[in-house]
């Protein structure tokens, strides 16, 4: 028996969900195109033959050559004018040995009465309309025949198996199978290494604060960061790489994967794939240009890295010519005045492991103008200056964790950019762990300029008087 | 932005039209303020918002901080004719707990009878 799995099909509702081509998109953190070649694999089927639409390259990169399953996958491209029938129809004698067809966003619900064995010795069956079928079985070419002929084979179709086929055709119908799976369905589905217990499947690299609330059931897939006091479900599905900062709750929702989610928020029957915002029940989208409610993380960005650590870099140099003269004159009187000096305290850092760094410290408690100057100047982070044009820290970023004090951060950071001014300088309420996550990924030469502006403005009207 | 302020039984309806974001509220700060001040007899206001087809953080602070100023003053403020994209800005944000939201300006100037 062959598959074919058709894709080519524009679906408008799955374009309101983001980037993800609607074969990959999630259904219980699974891909749907992940749940039709586990269900190849349990009937036996090796060959399978995925015909490409928009997102083509996203999916092949996906399923690859089929080797995790255990299958041998072919792909192609769909001709504009070309059905799926008259696909199937054309090609009708490489269906001697059976045929299993999905097109469009289909899924093969399990029930409860569910066993694997059923979908072996189920009789030919085929489900959506005549010209447009959404899924065709058949164990051999005359039974294809016979449906390609449109006859619907039998009446029971898939619930012979205990399936429900299920139609995801627009965005409340895709919402309620993802809700359905999390109250409990999803355990039908789980393979070798998963455990549903209590209702809940928690991934790995999950970091909760013991304050985080997590109310089964609930899925939440790789790498997700939880901030204090928020509260996850019931009934969430939370994809991987998710931020979900302080004090937020998310209940009866779908959270789709690279989304940071504000502080504060409350998610309640919607799905948010990155800065858009998608109502549940009627499918209503908006996209928020506005990072402190919703937004998308960005996974890899090593060449806008580069870029902005050059450009910030001379911006870093031009600010050290202007600090030079001003520091040579005001530090030594700081230093004779005893009103503030250097001292070395060790820190992170990412590629020796630690490093020593000064940091400015105020002696004495006594106000005085040339303390006040140094600091407005920013004058005390001159030396920081300096070890930023060697390389040896950024000019913008995590501001510098300390050891052993900051360890516990530090680990929870896969990226780490110990730099001169961070979010910490204008920002005196802000969580060190969460901005720290926040900005590694968002960081951007905008928001750069945007903290080295900040930084230094906030300094010059408010720092003097520290 | 523009906002259309108007006073029907002694209340003020500000008609707001386009979107209500960190672009705009600056101007609709101003031009709201210049009207309170014109007008220092009303106290009462219903923010018209069916012209607003998006809001961000910004612009929902901006109406956090009328409805406080209002308030200091001794009045009250209601939202009205809140649009299907605003409005799921107001869900997620916990605003729909901060402020009386009503379908018409008609029902929300009733509520202050």
């Amino acid at each position: 028996m062959k598959a074919v799995f058709y894709t080519a099909e524009a679906l408008l509702w799955a374009e309101k969900l983001g980037e993800t081509p609607w074969p990959l998109l999630p259904v219980a953190n699974r891909p749907l195109l992940d749940y039709w070649l586990e269900t190849c694999a349990e009937l036996g089927i090796s060959r399978v033959q995925v015909i490409l639409g928009e997102g083509a390259e996203q999916v092949e990169e996906f399923a690859g050559t089929g080797d995790r399953w255990g299958l041998e996958i072919q792909y192609s491209f769909a001709r504009a004018s070309e059905q799926p029938l008259d696909y199937l129809r054309a090609t009708s004698d490489r269906w001697t040995d059976g045929l299993f067809f999905i097109g469009g966003a289909f899924f093969l619900r399990r029930r409860q009465a569910y066993k694997s064995a059923g979908l072996k010795t189920m009789e030919a069956c085929l489900h959506g309309n005549s010209d447009q079928p959404h899924f065709l079985y058949g164990k051999n070419g005359s039974e294809v025949k016979t449906l390609l002929d449109g006859n619907p084979g039998s009446k029971r179709g898939l619930e012979q198996a205990h399936i429900h086929p299920y139609v995801i055709d627009d965005i409340p119908a895709y919402f309620d199978l993802n809700m359905k799976m999390v109250a409990g369905e999803f355990s039908r589905y789980l393979t070798a290494g998963f455990s549903n217990t209590k209702g809940s499947s928690v991934g790995y690299n999950v970091m909760t604060p013991p304050s985080a609330h997590l109310r089964s059931p609930l899925i939440i897939g790789n790498d997700c960061r939880f901030g204090i006091m928020s509260t996850i479900g019931p009934k969430a599905v939370v994809a991987d790489h998710v931020i979900v900062d302080s004090r937020t709750t998310l209940t009866n929702c779908l959270i789709l994967q690279d989304t940071y989610i504000g502080r504060n928020l409350e998610i309640e029957n919607k799905i948010v794939s990155g800065n858009r915002l998608i109502s549940a029940i009627d499918g209503t989208a908006i996209k928020i240009d506005d990072s402190w409610l919703v937004a998308r993380n960005r996974p890899d960005m090593r060449t806008e890295d580069l870029v902005r650590y050059i450009i910030l870099w001379f911006l870093a140099l031009a600010l050290a010519l202007v600090q030079v003269v001003p520091f040579c004159i005001l530090y030594p009187l700081v230093w004779v005045t005893r009103i503030g000096a250097y001292r070395r305290e060790v820190f992170h850092d990412p590629r020796t492991g630690f490093v020593t760094l000064p940091i400015f410290q105020k002696l004495k408690n006594r106000k005085s103008v040339v303390y006040r100057l140094f600091r407005a100047a920013t004058l005390d982070r001159f030396p920081w200056l300096l070890l930023a044009l060697r390389g040896r820290l950024f000019v913008c970023g995590h501001p510098p964790m300390r050891h052993p004090a900051d360890d516990e951060v530090i680990k929870q950071l896969s990226q780490y950019y110990p730099a001169v001014f961070s979010y910490a300088d204008y920002s005196r309420d802000s969580d060190r762990l969460v901005d720290s996550l926040w900005y590694a990924h968002i960081r951007s030469l905008f928001e750069d300029v945007k903290i080295l502006i900040k930084s230094l403005l906030y300094r010059f009207f408010r720092g003097g008087s520290k | 932005m523009i906002i259309t302020c108007s006073k029907e039984h002694g209340i003020g309806v500000i008609q707001v039209s386009h979107a209500l974001t960190a672009a705009t509220v600056d101007s609709f700060r101003e031009q709201l303020l210049n009207w309170q001040s014109a007008e220092p007899a009303v106290k009462n206001y219903v923010i018209d918002l069916k012209q607003v087809d998006f809001m961000d953080s910004a612009g929902l602070g901006t109406l956090i901080a009328a409805l406080k100023r209002i308030s200091e003053q001794g009045g009250d403020m209601k939202i009205a004719c809140l649009q299907k994209k605003p409005r799921m800005v107001f869900e997620i944000t916990r605003a729909y707990k901060v402020f009386e939201i009503c379908d018409t300006v008609d029902e929300a100037l009733k509520m202050f009878k």
